[in-house]
């Protein structure tokens, strides 16, 4: 068992029995973060209400936006199905550009600590649930398979859409668990010595 | 050779949480974790048996899901349901072998990928097998990785539900292989989830133990 270390800023340990990139330190993680997932956030709405694609065959059209596509499932019966793709296109993404902004805005402060650790928590489960990046490859196979069946265009929340995607990528990436804590830390150390956590020396 | 000491041994556990280490008094079973709040344990509880459910749970969900038809494409007035392999080959005969080839990968390959590796992660643990543990949680890493793309087809299906509504010219229905296929993605993500990694290191541990214990005794008799 290794003893918890801190990669010097801008390089990455990795653990010498299973390669594992144990800690990847980050020139300014938390400033990065908190921009991209404010970002991330602004990007949802129009990104939400705005159309994705259009279709029109003949005369007739219809839009899709990211909402509607659950909202038929929901309507034809396909409950499971219908919960699944919001959770995982819509609710996941969401709560994840939020979880990381209110832990970059609340690890600043000391008395933030418990609510922190438990976003923290919940970021970690919930992190492989947004799937923003396979439900952009879905569009563009519906875009392709589509086209010979009627028109498709490309309407402006697409653009919107896949700027969320790669800014939701990019806070993923600048998001270094391990910095919160040694910055919640700290804090706790600052803040008042009384309070003893189990800290492990290394 | 320098060992590295285990954890286990030590009295140290890793939170799954945030990766802290936590000294705990010997006889715990399990507890919370200081730092994030998570519960803990030594190894998860019934690892094994859990992943070997839910392995078998997505193997028999697997046929449903692909016989069933997961969604009609209706074309004023006729239409033919078809099912995850019929709309990958549709794509191939229409010439988008590229998008063909992705829809293949994400929904065929993906999730029986998955069910092998994780098949391949439980014998090596139940059986002990010598496989350096380096390649095993290689498989558990990229078992881990590719679960999420599989969800592709489904992403699609829901998109074209509700592009494609135009009463008696053209429709897409979704069929009810969608739900087998879902409930396939998440329990096998699931599966994952219930597997502790930390189980490969133990049989590799357990091996190297009875290894060295071999080579003392031939060397120091009144070692056995």
């Amino acid at each position: 068992m290794l003893t918890r270390s801190h990669a010097p800023v801008g390089q990455r340990l990795l653990c010498p029995r299973c390669g594992a990139t144990l800690h990847r330190n980050m020139d300014r993680s938390v400033v990065h973060t908190a921009a991209l997932s404010l970002t991330g956030l602004l990007l949802f709405i129009p990104s939400a209400s705005l159309p994705l694609l259009e279709f029109s065959l003949f005369s007739f059209g219809a839009e899709s936006t990211l909402m509607n596509g659950v909202e038929s499932l929901f309507a034809a019966g396909y409950i499971w199905l219908a919960s699944l793709v919001l959770f995982c296109s819509v609710l996941a993404p969401l709560g994840k550009f939020l979880l990381l902004a209110f832990i970059s805005w609340g690890s600043g402060w000391s008395r933030m600590a418990k609510p922190v650790a438990r976003a923290l928590r919940w970021y970690h489960h919930l992190q492989e649930w947004g799937m923003l990046d396979v439900y952009m490859l879905g569009i563009l196979v519906a875009l392709v398979k589509m086209s010979d069946l009627g028109k498709m265009s490309v309407e402006p929340g697409l653009y919107c859409f896949v700027a969320m995607m790669v800014v939701s990528s990019a806070a993923t990436v600048s998001f270094d668990a391990e910095t919160v804590w040694a910055r919640l830390a700290r804090h706790a150390r600052a803040g008042d010595s009384g309070a003893a956590d189990t800290e492990l020396p290394g | 050779m320098k060992r590295l000491a285990r954890g286990l041994a030590e009295g140290f556990w890793t939170c799954l949480g945030c990766r802290q280490l936590v000294s705990v008094a010997p006889g715990t079973r399990s507890c919370l974790c200081p730092r994030c709040g998570a519960r803990m344990h030594g190894r998860v509880e019934a690892s094994l048996m859990l992943t070997w459910a839910l392995i078998i749970t997505s193997a028999l969900l697997l046929i449903p899901a692909n016989i069933l038809p997961v969604m009609t494409v209706i074309y004023l007035g006729s239409g033919d349901p078809s099912t995850i392999i019929g709309g990958a080959l549709e794509l191939y005969h229409s010439g988008l072998w590229g998008i063909a080839l992705i829809v293949f990968v994400a929904s065929i390959a993906v999730p029986v990928m998955k069910l092998v590796g994780l098949v391949m992660l439980c014998l090596i643990v139940q059986l002990r097998l010598d496989v350096p543990p380096r390649q095993a949680m290689r498989i558990y890493r990229v078992v881990n990785a590719i679960g999420r793309w599989s969800l592709l087809d489904l992403f699609m299906i829901s998109i074209l539900v509700a592009l494609v509504d135009m009463g008696a010219i053209a429709e897409v229905e979704a069929g009810p292989g969608s739900t087998a296929f879902a409930t396939v993605v998440l329990v096998t993500m699931l599966a994952v989830r219930a597997f502790d990694p930390r189980l490969i290191w133990d049989v590799y541990e357990s091996r190297f133990t009875a290894a060295t214990a071999e080579t003392d005794k031939n060397h120091h008799r009144e070692y056995g």
